[in-house]
């Protein structure tokens, strides 16, 4: 039966228009996915931006904080204040666990070099409904009047829990890395208050369930952090070095 | 008594584990160990503790509960996910019993099997639609994603055995109880898995036969791999997650066409020579065992 001519030459009746559809769809999610990242890359430029200021407290006596690296810092926090609008506002667009890997990373940043910012100035946590008032800019306002955190119900940008808590390790890395070098600069009262606010968080980690995640490995790492600043803690204790309550407010 | 030992053991072991720790902070640090040390920092810390409770707990209540109700989520998905696959497979090993293609299936124990499993598949995806609604469609995707493909691949599967044609996105959606998105690219890795299905029972098809299944005016199973094949290898999934797993899936297929090529040839060339029932032997020219591996 397979015997004359070319028994297996012929044409599939295979409908390709199925595989043109499909490329045109593949193509519309990667011109999404290309338009959110121009707008994260602005994001993350700007971050880098804010972070050398943010960097500048490992260096900068606390008495000048407020001039030298605050101030600035705030303004270039504006300006990124500015690129999470535009990015909430074409993200919103589209469903938000969908893309949401494209700038996942550069929001946990900017969150955290805010905390951190808070942090210096007050000494005090920002809420997730706090970082979300600062953050929602005007297109929250006009879209949605609630404040765009931890969205469950509609479908739209916001900020959520683990970018959240993400973003609080970093600062609490910074923060550790800060009180070895405020002791430097003569603030024995920074790793104090530091030392303070670390156990604080952590103790508000170690409420969590967490599963196998990247927020487990990050947490975890809180531990170390802790223990480097009772270090210096300790040793400034031992010296004697710790300044009395009043000596504290004296110095603010 | 029980509940006592267990109590000092516990104890026990803080203990020894403060010990440790203790060990580990004088290793670290700069000071030499001296007499006293210990207790400095343990009523350092005692003190510090009975000072003030932490002011966050209340917010971190509210994480852990929102946090513990996503963990709850995402393991139904995953459980529901793997179901779905276990039960796609059984149909598709009830499909490779199909003795021809482009008829609609006869043999009636697989078709009594079938509508048992995706009874129990739609079922299973019911378990799960609420879990799988709004926001929560793509942020438990990669969760639902590998069942969801399975049970393409059994879908698809099925439908090219019956009408020898592709079953589009949008007829692969009705499949799908509503409220289960099927995204594109599960619709496509779904055609990938396909392609090593015909593979498997064309050369099945040709031991049994001696010649090609779906032959239809010169096209038959080979020719629309070959397109598939072509078609697939046409598209450019760009860059990403999607894209890696777009090439991983295209090498497979490339090595299903070339495996049913080269039975074909060794048909066409010597199978004349053999006895009905003998089985082309598939691995005359390239390494294609490793397909076996995917």
């Amino acid at each position: 039966m397979t015997t004359n001519g070319a028994p297996y030459a012929g044409q599939s009746l295979i409908d390709t228009s199925i595989f043109t559809t499909l490329q045109s769809k593949i193509d519309e999610e990667s011109t999404v996915r290309d338009e959110l990242k121009e707008i994260v890359d602005k994001l993350s430029k700007q971050g880098r931006t804010t972070q050398s200021i943010l960097s500048r407290i490992h260096n900068v006596p606390s008495q000048s904080v407020g001039t030298e690296v605050l101030d600035p810092c705030m303004k270039a926090l504006e300006e990124q204040r500015n690129s999470v609008s535009s990015l909430a506002e074409a993200a919103s667009k589209f469903p938000f666990y969908k893309y949401n890997f494209v700038w996942q990373r550069e929001i946990q940043n900017v969150v955290s070099s805010f905390q951190l910012w808070h942090w210096l100035s007050s000494g005090k946590l920002k809420s997730i409904e706090e970082v979300g008032e600062y953050f929602r800019g005007e297109f929250a306002i006009l879209f949605a009047p609630t404040v765009p955190v931890n969205v469950k119900d509609a479908d739209t940008f916001h900020i959520t829990i683990e970018d959240y808590l993400l973003a609080l390790c970093s600062t609490i890395e910074e923060l550790a890395r800060l009180a070895t070098n405020s002791v430097t600069l003569g603030d024995h009262a920074r790793p104090l208050q530091i030392s303070k606010f670390i156990k604080d968080v952590y103790a508000g980690f170690q409420l969590l369930n967490l599963k196998n995640d990247a927020l487990r490995k990050r947490s975890d790492g809180i531990k170390y952090s802790i223990r480097n600043v009772e270090g210096v803690v300790y040793d400034l204790s031992l010296r004697g070095l710790v300044p009395k309550d009043e000596d504290t407010m004296k110095m603010e | 008594m029980c509940v006592l030992v267990d109590a000092i053991e516990e104890e026990h072991y803080t203990e020894s584990k403060a010990r440790r720790e203790d060990d580990d902070w004088q290793q670290t640090s700069s000071i030499h160990p001296m007499a006293g040390v210990k207790r400095n920092r343990a009523e350092m810390e005692s003190k510090e503790q009975e000072d003030s409770p932490s002011p966050y707990l209340p917010m971190f209540e509210h994480f852990k509960s929102e946090i513990d109700t996503h963990h709850d989520r995402r393991e139904r998905v995953i459980k529901a996910s793997r179901d779905i696959t276990a039960y796609s497979k059984k149909i598709i090993f009830a499909l490779q019993r199909t003795k021809e293609i482009g008829k609609p299936l006869t043999d009636r124990k697989a078709l009594t099997d079938m509508t048992k499993l995706k009874q129990q598949i739609k079922e299973t995806f019911e378990g799960v639609t609420d879990d799988l609604q709004g926001i929560n469609a793509h942020r438990y995707q990669r969760q639902i994603s590998p069942g969801i493909q399975e049970f393409m691949e059994a879908a698809l599967f099925e439908h090219y055995l019956v009408n020898q044609a592709i079953m589009t996105h949008s007829e692969a959606a009705t499949t799908i109880p509503a409220g289960i998105t099927l995204t594109y690219e599960d619709y496509v890795l779904g055609i990938f898995d396909m392609t090593g299905e015909l593979m498997k029972i064309a050369i099945t098809y040709m031991a049994t036969n001696g010649k090609l299944p779906g032959l239809q005016g010169g096209a038959s199973v080979l020719t629309d791999m070959q397109t598939m094949r072509t078609q697939l290898e046409l598209i450019n999934a760009g860059h990403g997650p999607f894209a890696k797993e777009f090439e991983g899936k295209l090498r497979v297929t490339r090595q299903s066409v070339e495996k049913v090529e080269i039975s074909v040839y060794s048909m066409t060339v010597r199978g004349k020579e053999m006895p009905k029932g003998w089985k082309p032997d598939i691995n005359m020219r390239q390494p294609v065992e490793e397909i076996e591996s995917y």
